[in-house]
């Protein structure tokens, strides 16, 4: 195996850069996300983990579909541009798995163009986590803290360096891209990897078992458990924005008959009016309808479409910044302790 | 934040009271007392009509200044919508400056049906003062 | 008896005497710092209350909802609390004979960020306040170890004036001397000390974080509005691209349409997932209110009238009258 030594980190990004889009992980004020790396960014790969998951690279908050102009009755149309390569660095497992999880959804046919453009043209470079935060649960899904299966390249922590692992096709161009920097890893480097590979995976505490909870849930829609949930919720859409996994957008128009532009931009079920229909009816009318709606498709609704894969990744970062601590861990636990069409249904 | 100021044409937006300012406005029109054809009037029923929103708003859609003219304190046409005005409008004021806006970009100003004159001294002031401050790109959209 | 086994009891009492058909407190959770609002029908769930140094929920907001629901609510109220009482009540979106109140004096909040920072968080079981010290309760051999909770505050209980609630029908335990530690228009004066442009680029930083979560919005005793106007579709005040220009209006909108009735209470800026410094916007205002207009603190007095929602004649103006 080859690797890199930390020293030379800067010298890589400056390399990788010149050919591609470089977003890693850069910090600011308190918080981490990823950002275009420039020269002096404040590179941070310690943070499990960046406050935003970096799905917004693939699926931006808000983007434009086309713009549109009037000019003496002739209307023109120009559509957006397309998205250049670009790699992220420093990605972690389960942000990986949550872009696997995106995969499906936006590649079905008739795919999202604008997501698949920029997917395919989108390198992932993950570094395993040795030491996981009190509010990860990736391990509950089935994920590897130390190995991203759908990364493009895997790098390993050991201390001065990385181990760098080319998994993929794209994987194997940005090791050549890399050149020189990689030198060859001594044998004791790579027994280490064992060793730490066994000890992140004991690392999580959670104690979760999504065994049956899927299955449970087909018949819990009207059940009392909600109640106990939803009350708390404050209608932000903090979980949902936060979340790697969720992809709801809505599209809106903004400008004059003259010019403006169509765009879309994430939505999130916890908002009244994403279920707010035009002649006024409101299907999900209060937040026991939104919030029992975010954890049946998570756990319920998508692994229904999804062969039992459930979409969540275990990043904990709703549970870290919910401000009310509307845990979905406990949401789990909660649903794993009632009895299949016991007491509790048919509120 | 300024960028060049070579042939610049200020966007004025004036939110003008219907009943003081905007004859004021017409005063100054009837009189053939000239203002610069930068400001572009928006009329609304009482100055205490003008939400902060509508000030943002314009700033976002290219304004480079705005300002909102209103009867005089105490002649407020509805008693006392200008006293509220008066409150608000001083603390939006305060609180753009703070987060950045040059304040000579926001102005306010009481100006009376009779007072043709002022209103056209008030524009054509404004008016040199946001073409001496160069284009406003702050809090502009990004279309 | 402790105050987590008060309010247990004052909560059994409340529901079994019918006094409340409904009791709003915080309840544990799986870590330390979790201390979600709960909501008691039945005496039995009382015992499911618990006080922590995390109990920052403000309960007063949720009344907006469960009063239409209940005859009348009882809830556990800190200082900070009271004011967004007083402010609801000010506001005229709940009646004083639909709440009791119950009353819990606090000598400042603990902050998991900080005990975070410094080394405390993994292997940390709970966190317990005694006099001035925190105790944590750690995993493993140590046990228990005491540090100084004035290290472990919140930022805004070290810049509260109100430690004991302002109103109340029951307290519990004895009221707290908490004298205010922090200017908390010390950071307002130093962005105001800024050249124009510098501010720009201040806000510009820390405003292009945020996400528009409305969590501030969410969380604010003060935005008891029945319709939001960033909920409304037509017109739509303020647009969703996710652009500078709409974050900035959103964000100087929000903290306009609290001018004068912010009760300085911090949680906007506590919720915001991105920490936005959204205080340092509100006590702008605060500090203006006060020059201009005279001393006036939102939530202390449900009957007088907020600054903006008044006027003298005699005013002064923020601008040039020329």
């Amino acid at each position: 195996m080859k690797k890199i030594d930390k020293s030379k980190l800067e010298d890589l990004w400056g390399r990788l850069a010149a050919e591609q889009d470089l977003f890693l992980p850069v910090q600011q004020d308190s918080v981490v996300n990823f950002a275009l790396w420039q020269e002096g960014s404040r590179v941070n790969l310690e943070a499990v983990n960046s406050l935003l998951p970096p799905k917004d690279l693939l699926f931006p908050q808000s983007e434009k579909i086309f713009s549109y102009k009037r000019r003496e009755g002739e209307l023109s149309f120009e559509e957006a541009p397309g998205s250049g390569p670009q790699v992220i660095f420093g990605i972690r497992p389960c942000d990986v798995r949550s872009i696997e999880l995106l995969d499906p959804v936006f590649f079905k046919e008739p795919a999202d163009t604008f997501y698949k453009n920029r997917r395919e043209q989108t390198t992932l470079v993950s570094i395993g986590c040795l030491e996981p935060d009190t509010t990860c649960f990736c391990t509950a899904f089935g994920i590897q803290p130390l190995d991203a299966e759908g990364a493009d390249v895997m790098l390993y922590d050991m201390g001065t360096a990385y181990l760098v692992s080319p998994r993929t096709e794209k994987g194997e161009k940005l090791a050549e891209e890399m050149g020189e920097l990689l030198e060859e890893a001594a044998g004791a480097e790579e027994e280490g990897l064992q060793q730490q590979q066994e000890a992140a995976a004991s690392a999580q505490e959670h104690g979760l078992d999504l065994d049956g909870v899927f299955e449970k849930l087909n018949d819990m829609f009207d059940h009392c458990i909600w109640e106990k949930f939803y009350r708390r919720c404050l209608a932000c859409g903090t979980c949902t924005y936060l979340c790697p996994t969720c992809h709801c957008f809505d599209i809106q128009d903004d400008g004059s008959p003259e010019e403006g532009q169509r765009f879309r931009c994430w939505d999130s079920c916890m908002y009244e009016d994403y279920t707010h229909m035009g002649h006024g009816h409101n299907p999900r009318p209060g937040r026991r309808e939104r919030v029992r709606n975010r954890f049946m498709h998570k756990l319920n609704y998508f692994p229904k479409d999804h062969d039992g894969v459930y979409h969540c990744v275990g990043c904990g970062r709703c549970v870290q910044k919910c401000p009310v601590n509307l845990d979905i861990m406990q949401v789990i636990e909660e649903i794993g302790k009632e009895g299949v069409g016991g007491e509790g249904h048919d509120r | 934040m300024s960028v060049a100021k070579e042939g610049f044409e200020p966007l004025i937006v004036a939110f003008c009271c219907n009943w003081c300012s905007y004859a004021g406005a017409d005063l100054a029109g009837t009189g053939r007392m000239p203002y610069p054809a930068n400001v572009r009037i928006v009329r609304v029923p009482c100055s205490s009509r003008v939400n902060p929103s509508f000030v943002i708003r314009a700033f976002q859609r290219g304004a480079d200044g705005v300002i909102v003219a209103g009867c005089h304190p105490g002649d407020c046409h509805y008693h006392s919508g200008n006293f509220f005005t008066r409150r608000r409008l001083s603390v939006l004021r305060r609180l753009l400056e703070y987060m950045g806006i040059e304040p000579e970009r926001f102005q306010v100003r009481w100006i009376s049906g009779s007072e043709g004159a002022k209103f056209a001294q008030v524009m054509t002031d404004l008016t040199a003062d946001i073409r001496a401050l160069g284009p406003n790109r702050k809090l502009r959209d990004a279309l | 008896m402790n105050l987590t086994e008060k309010m247990r009891q004052e909560a059994a009492q409340i529901l079994e005497s019918k006094e409340a058909d409904l009791v709003i407190g915080w309840g544990g959770g799986e870590y330390y710092w979790q201390s979600p609002p709960l909501f008691l029908e039945d005496a039995a769930g009382a015992a499911e209350l618990a006080f922590s140094p995390f109990i920052v929920n403000n309960l007063a907001k949720y009344l907006l909802e469960e009063l239409e629901s209940h005859e009348k609510a009882a809830l556990f109220v800190k200082g900070c609390d009271t004011r967004g009482i007083n402010r609801l009540l000010q506001d005229h979106r709940i009646q004083r004979e639909a709440v009791l109140l119950i009353g819990v004096p606090c000598a400042g909040l603990a902050d998991r960020e900080k005990l975070k920072a410094a080394g405390y968080d993994a292997g940390l079981l709970q966190v317990e306040r005694q006099g001035d010290s925190f105790i944590l309760t750690l995993e493993g051999e140590e046990g228990a170890r005491e540090v100084p909770a004035g290290e472990f505050l919140l930022d805004k209980c070290l810049e509260c004036r109100y430690p004991n609630p302002l109103v109340y029908d029951r307290l519990l335990g004895e009221e707290v001397q908490k004298p205010r530690e922090r200017d908390p228009m010390a950071r307002v004066r130093e962005v105001q000390k800024k050249p124009v442009d510098e501010k720009y680029a201040y806000w510009q930083e820390k405003l292009s974080r945020c996400i528009r979560c409305y969590a501030c919005r969410n969380v604010c005793p003060a935005c008891n509005c029945r319709e939001c106007i960033f909920d409304q579709n037509a017109p739509r005040w303020v647009g969703k691209a996710n652009q500078l220009s709409e974050k900035q209006n959103y964000n100087i909108i929000r903290s306009f349409h609290i001018a004068g009735r912010c009760i300085d209470c911090g949680e906007c800026q506590r919720a915001c997932p991105m920490d936005i410094p959204l205080m340092e916007i509100n006590r702008k205002i605060i500090q203006d209110l006060t020059e201009l207009y005279g001393e006036y603190e939102a939530g202390i007095d449900p009957t007088d009238v907020p600054p903006l929602g008044t006027y003298r004649a005699e005013d002064p103006a923020g601008f040039s009258e020329r």
